[in-house]
């Protein structure tokens, strides 16, 4: 599954706090005087046996330097015993920017030379409230998502991909009047209303980071009848979200993530509002899927079209790490063109330097053109600080509340969450 | 009892011509006694300390700072308990978590009272019942839940549609308004073994021969519940009552296993609220959520403390 989408903080804290504090007794017990021992830290579930072995490699490579591979403590644990990660390759989402925005991360301004990120990307990182002065991020790998279809279901009634909305709304009544469900839906998980529907739909309509970027300005002063504000600017989008949220099949608002995966690998519906994590469950349970992707088309206007990225892994090295020559060592070794393209290569994700090469996955090759123009978005339900419970909005939405009032509420929690 | 035993062995060792020069050894071996249970209550004692007292003591000090968890923080006065009282997230949690833990209160005592009674009373395998009826206790609360998630959100609609019961085919789970329904259902049934245990022990301590006072003078068994055995075992009641009540006020894992809060923020208890205040840098404001959660609970602990002592009393 997807670490970005789980919150899994939650379900992991108590854990983490436990484990944090035994790798803290464990290390301080097993000092090796020859060589300086760094943490680093990595828990996206999927690619934990692949960095284990990257470490290993990177130890054997690096006399004096000795990784050691965490991949369960609870960073904000960390960070609050002064005791964070030496080197962190993580998600970046809005748990992450907090501690950017703060100044909690060092300035690897001198390493951007040798990252060669390209500058669309590094932008992503700039969307988010940033420490002014530095570039503490280096994204590492990028994910796209679009609408996945059945290729195969498409052909059987002869459609085309859609472009514009009204042609969306046109594939959908087809395949609705051929009895097909047009879109698989798993309303039961909040997460996958919000990173699906609510972000396309948004992310298609409207620019997402010129939105937060006013909003933010506004500060305290923000709320339901400011200036700027989700009522306001959300609306529109999340009204034809609804529209297109109604060709969901039945019994969605009881459907999972692991059911939809289930029910798109076997056909049972032509599109599914996932992103590329799903693509690998999705092969597990039928690797013959006929899968493709395309952007929601949101406007009349071809042109418009963009998909959903996020920036999956990133790189930062912490203030308080007092091994930051060693932290920068293993930086310098996982950013290495063959160690960086091998990873994305293997795990559906984009690369993010200027000259990375394109995917190689038949799917993921719809989505390169949109990717090489830049014609891309962060959703912006990564946007909004988790304290405010926007994924569970979303759900209301969905299964019934109110879009206006929820705006209203939203609204009001930005505005709060300012104030103090 | 310990210095009746002390005193026994004293006067066994002890040669009846000495005996006025007993006091002083007695009190010095009391002492000793004393000093050994002394450190046996250390290590909890320290634990203690360590693990709640410190900690609850920071999280009250820094619900009056801005502080996110980590870094540099300012004194806010109040502010955070001035913007919660006012902030609806909190307020409807507030009012979804009492309300669901007063009506779980109420069905898990009155199942659990007609089971202690029904495996009190002269059945057959009322051992192997009794084992029975206690398992769900011993299972964890988060697999209950999604086990039960799985029953509401599959079984349940799908055995609706095959007998026509149009009401329901859609999962509970999924019906803003009867999703607190499913929370009360599966933590009653997690939590009716421990109620149903003590009002066992509660019907033992009923005198057989008043039962048999009672039937001679003619008492239907309803009159016998309502006359006899209710207000014996009142001092029961009270104790499931409170300590349930407690108990249910802080539910967290059945709610993340069936609902998630959810749908839309229908089902989200204080415990989530204040939970997601380490996720996303709210450390400060939540800790005064969680301050006052605390002193609500404190509260009612102090009831129950003042209840069971009296009842011990008696």
């Amino acid at each position: 599954m997807p670490h970005d989408l789980l919150s899994p903080s939650r379900r992991t804290f108590l854990g983490g706090l436990l484990g944090a504090s035994l790798a803290a007794g464990l290390t301080s017990c097993a000092g090796n005087s020859r060589s300086t021992e760094i943490a680093f830290h990595q828990s996206k579930p999927e690619v934990i046996p692949y960095f284990r072995e990257l470490i290993a490699e990177f130890n054997q490579a690096t006399p004096g330097v000795r990784a050691v591979h965490d991949s369960s403590s609870g960073l904000s644990a960390g960070f609050a015993r002064g005791n964070p990660p030496d080197l962190g390759c993580l998600n970046y989402n809005y748990e992450i920017v907090r501690f950017h925005e703060r100044g909690a991360f060092s300035d690897l301004a001198d390493l951007a030379p040798e990252a060669r990120i390209d500058p669309s990307i590094q932008a992503l990182v700039d969307q988010y409230p940033t420490y002014p002065g530095r570039t503490s991020v280096i994204p590492y790998s990028m994910m796209a998502a679009a609408v996945l279809f059945n290729e195969e279901i498409f052909a059987e009634h002869d459609l085309e991909i859609p472009e514009t909305y009204s042609e969306f709304i046109e594939v959908c009544e087809v395949l609705q009047d051929a009895g097909v469900p047009p879109i698989y839906s798993t309303y039961a998980d909040p997460w996958t209303v919000a990173q699906g529907l609510v972000d396309y739909s948004v992310g298609g309509a409207i620019d997402v980071a010129e939105f937060l970027t006013r909003l933010r300005e506004l500060g305290p002063e923000a709320g339901p009848d400011a200036s700027v504000s989700f009522s306001q600017v959300l609306r529109e989008p999340l009204e034809k979200m609804l529209e297109i949220a109604a060709y969901s099949q039945p019994g969605a608002a009881s459907r999972g993530y692991g059911d939809g995966n289930v029910a798109f690998a076997r056909g049972e519906a032509a599109m599914y509002l996932q992103g590329p994590w799903a693509l690998t469950e999705i092969a597990t349970i039928n690797p013959d899927a006929p899968v493709g992707i395309f952007p929601l088309p949101m406007t009349e206007d071809p042109e418009d079209l963009q998909v959903r990225v996020n920036l999956d892994l990133a790189l930062w090295i912490p203030e308080a790490s007092p091994h930051q020559p060693q932290a920068r060592e293993l930086l310098r070794f996982l950013i290495a063109p063959e160690v960086a393209d091998t990873y994305n290569e293997d795990n559906l994700a984009f690369g993010v330097r200027e000259d990375a090469p394109e995917v190689t996955d038949p799917r993921l090759q719809y989505l390169q053109t949109y990717v090489d123009r830049a014609a891309f978005y962060q959703g912006i339900s990564q946007a909004i600080p988790r304290t405010i419970p926007f994924e569970n909005y979303a759900q209301g939405i969905v299964t019934g509340q109110s879009l206006e009032q929820t705006l209203r509420t939203l609204d009001e929690d930005w505005a709060r969450l300012a104030r103090r | 009892m310990t210095t009746s035993t002390i005193k026994t062995s004293t006067d066994a060792t002890a040669s009846p011509p000495q005996a006025p020069a007993e006091p002083p050894p007695r009190r010095q071996r009391t002492r000793r006694v004393e000093r050994v249970y002394l450190w046996f209550l250390l290590p909890v004692l320290v634990l203690f300390t360590l693990a709640i007292t410190t900690p609850a003591l920071m999280g009250i000090f820094y619900s009056f700072t801005d502080s996110v968890g980590f870094g540099e923080f300012e004194f806010v006065g109040l502010n955070n308990y001035l913007v919660m009282f006012s902030d609806p997230a909190i307020l409807s949690a507030y009012g979804f978590t009492i309300g669901v833990a007063l009506s779980t209160v109420i069905l898990v005592n009155v199942v659990a009272l007609a089971l202690a009674i029904g495996l009190t009373s002269r059945i057959r395998a009322k051992t192997a019942l009794r084992t029975i009826f206690v398992l769900p206790m011993v299972v964890s609360g988060i697999i209950i839940a999604f086990v039960f998630q799985f029953i509401f959100a599959n079984t349940v609609p799908a055995a609706a549609q095959a007998l026509q019961v149009g009401v329901l085919e859609e999962s509970i789970l999924a019906n803003p308004n009867l999703a607190w329904i499913s929370i009360v259902l599966v933590t009653t049934w997690q939590a009716v073994p421990q109620a149903m245990l003590i009002y066992i022990a509660g019907l033992m301590t009923v005198p057989r021969d008043v039962y048999e006072a009672s039937a001679i003078d003619g008492a239907s068994p309803l009159k016998q519940l309502r006359s006899i055995t209710l207000p014996l075992i009142s001092g029961f009641i009270l104790i499931n009552v409170i300590i349930g009540f407690k108990d249910f006020l802080s539910t967290y894992e059945i709610i993340v296993g069936l609902t998630d809060g959810g749908p839309g923020t229908a089902t989200r208890s204080v415990a989530m609220t204040i939970f997601s205040g380490f996720e996303d840098g709210d450390y400060a404001y939540q800790m005064a959520n969680s301050t006052i959660f605390f002193l609500i609970t404190l509260t009612i602990a102090l009831i129950q403390l003042r209840i069971t002592r009296g009842n011990a009393r008696i």
